[in-house]
């Protein structure tokens, strides 16, 4: 039998609102509640920018050298925390077994995916502020080098590439169960990985760079370093990158309504509830 | 019935789970199981761990999809119209769980939240289903310190936030102390009785059955058995009715072969007489004790409990 889907109605913009609120204030809740949300937002974060600008210091890199490392240290941390927000909206139910009790609501995926996702983006950029802090006091690095527009894209860019990978995750961890749930935290280290989150992607095998040029952050880091001196590798680097995580957004979050309908289909919605 | 009378409505309702490798495990879980469900009703549903019960009501919730069959909620069909149902429906198991850190005023803020309440509308729902299900003392505790019997009270508060038309309790009061449940059991009557809400109630208590629902129904090897009220289960399945004899003297030739009388144990001094209707059948054995020239120094009818019947099923 197939679940076609219903046809998707917006409801009234306030009711909108509120079902994405819903998931928002409770990560809020739970990020205010449990020290280990502490430790994402500063610990961890604190420690990568500390690290590898004293490595830079150690290398004795120029200041151009350095901000193209430090660029990928925010990047890194940044879209960590914000896909971590949007992972936790399946997470949490996962955890204490509660998966039914969201999808007995008329909840949408636009609900679980947008709501989270607007507190990922908050403790994003709480994290960039105290990397921007720590790399300015302790290394002198600007990072509005590049001007205000570029950063906010660059933000911008982080926090959507962030949203595609929290989806993905969100769909694996519903195709395979509790076993996918280190997706959460390591698909975001190999996906900036292929990015050139500390190299320029043209040092990667040619091969592995292909795989580069079909991941958005990749353009966004380039044109961020594009305003620290570095010749950008693409020609309309911020225009690829909104395109491609445009496109992987709808992608991903057909992906996650696909996954959701698979879960009812083999009754692993239910088995993540016991 | 008219179809607007009906609440619920399932037709051969099939679900196979597969797993292991290449899908080589299947388990049946439901093999044409139908009922219907009149509005305003509540529906007992009974049978054995496995027997397809949770399977049923999960495909009724939208929250499992079936292999064949159709099934219906208030006239919107499960598959193809899942976010109308699950405005007008809500569910509470026995072992329901939130989560672990919001506090039982939170976990009803969010899902009230996911069925679109807010402002006032809200905080009002919440207050009134905390104060009525007298969680207003437990405010700050977080979900994973609150007792049993405070996690389930919270569940079926969660259970009505959306003043539900149709509602599921799988198992309500699973592992709760008596006092705890005759609490809850009254909250389901009333629900009924104030708001006409259709509920159905899986439960492994014959009682607890026999006291709310109108209608109950057997479930066993993913097919319903039997469906009536408690009395016509006990008629229909034919377990009998029992006539307690004390008798001078003690013992009686040829009472086990008479008409309509399907088992004769003796305890003690009585004599337990299972009779296929203890109505017509007291009379006649009465009458024959007479001219046997018995003694009947004290004759009582008991009728079976619920419990036979769902173990005569079961087996």
């Amino acid at each position: 039998m197939s679940s076609r889907a219903e046809s998707l109605p917006l409801e009234s913009l306030a009711t909108e609102w509120v079902r994405l609120w819903a998931f928002a204030a409770r990560n809020l809740i739970m990020a205010r509640r449990n020290v280990f949300f502490v430790f994402e937002l500063t610990f961890w974060p604190g420690v990568a920018m500390l690290s590898h600008g004293l490595l830079t210091r150690f290398l004795a890199l120029t200041p151009e050298m350095t901000a193209f490392i430090l660029v990928g240290t925010v990047a890194l941390s940044s879209v960590q925390v914000c896909q971590l927000d949007v992972a936790y909206a399946v997470l949490f139910d996962i955890w204490s077994k509660s998966m039914k009790h969201q999808f007995l609501t008329p909840v949408r995926t636009r609900h679980l995916a947008l709501g989270s996702w607007l507190v990922g983006v908050a403790r994003g950029i709480i994290v960039f502020s105290l990397m921007a802090a720590i790399g300015t006091w302790a290394f002198g690095f600007n990072f509005i080098g590049g001007g205000p527009l570029p950063l906010a894209l660059f933000l911008l860019g982080c926090f959507l590439t962030a949203l595609v990978i929290g989806l993905l995750v969100c769909t694996l961890v519903l195709l395979f169960g509790t076993r996918a749930e280190t997706s959460a935290w390591a698909a975001v280290n190999f996906i900036v990985m292929l990015s050139g989150i500390y190299y320029p992607i043209s040092v990667l095998p040619g091969w592995v760079a292909a795989i580069s040029a079909g991941i958005p952050l990749t353009y966004f880091l380039d044109a961020m370093r594009e305003g620290y001196g570095f010749k950008s590798q693409f020609t309309h680097p911020f225009l690829t990158g909104f395109t491609l995580v445009g496109l992987y957004v709808v992608l991903a979050h057909w992906a996650l309504s696909a996954a959701i309908t698979r879960a009812r289909r083999t009754g692993l919605l239910l088995k993540l509830s016991e | 019935m008219a179809a607007q009378d009906i609440a619920v409505e399932a037709r051969d309702l099939t679900k196979t789970f597969r797993a292991g490798w290449f899908h080589g495990r299947r388990t049946e879980a439901l093999r044409g199981a139908s009922l219907e469900v009149p509005r305003g009703a509540i529906f007992g549903l009974l049978g054995p761990n496995g027997a397809g019960k949770t399977t049923l009501l999960s495909i009724l919730a939208t929250l499992l999809l079936p292999d064949s069959g159709s099934a219906s909620i208030l006239g919107h069909d499960v598959v193809r119209e899942a976010f109308a149902i699950r405005r007008r429906l809500n569910m509470a198991s026995g072992n329901a769980s939130f989560v672990w850190s919001l506090r039982p005023a939170e976990v009803l803020t969010f899902y009230g939240r996911l069925y679109g309440l807010s402002g006032r509308r809200l905080a009002g729902r919440v207050s009134e289903l905390i104060e009525r299900f007298e969680l207003g003392s437990h405010r700050k505790t977080e979900y994973n310190e609150l007792s049993t019997g405070l996690k389930q009270r919270l569940a079926l508060a969660k259970a009505l936030l959306n003043d539900p038309e149709v509602l599921f309790l799988d198992e309500p009061t699973l592992g709760l102390d008596p006092d705890v449940s005759i609490r809850i059991r009254a909250h389901i009557a009333a629900l009924r009785r104030e708001r006409g809400t259709t509920i159905i109630l899986t439960t492994h208590y014959m009682r607890e059955a026999e006291q709310l629902c109108d209608t109950i129904a057997f479930i066993k090897s993913g097919r319903i058995l039997a469906q009536g009220t408690a009395d016509e289960l006990k008629r229909q399945i034919r377990i009998g009715e029992v006539i307690v004899l004390r008798l001078d003297p003690p013992v009686v030739q040829g009472l086990a072969e008479r008409n309509g009388v399907l088992a004769l144990h003796t305890r003690g001094d009585r004599i337990e007489c299972t009779v296929d209707a203890a109505e017509k059948r007291l009379p006649e054995i009465l009458r024959w004790l007479h001219e046997q020239g018995v003694l009947v120094r004290d004759c009582q009818v008991t009728e079976p409990e619920l419990e036979e019947v769902f173990v005569e099923l079961a087996r």
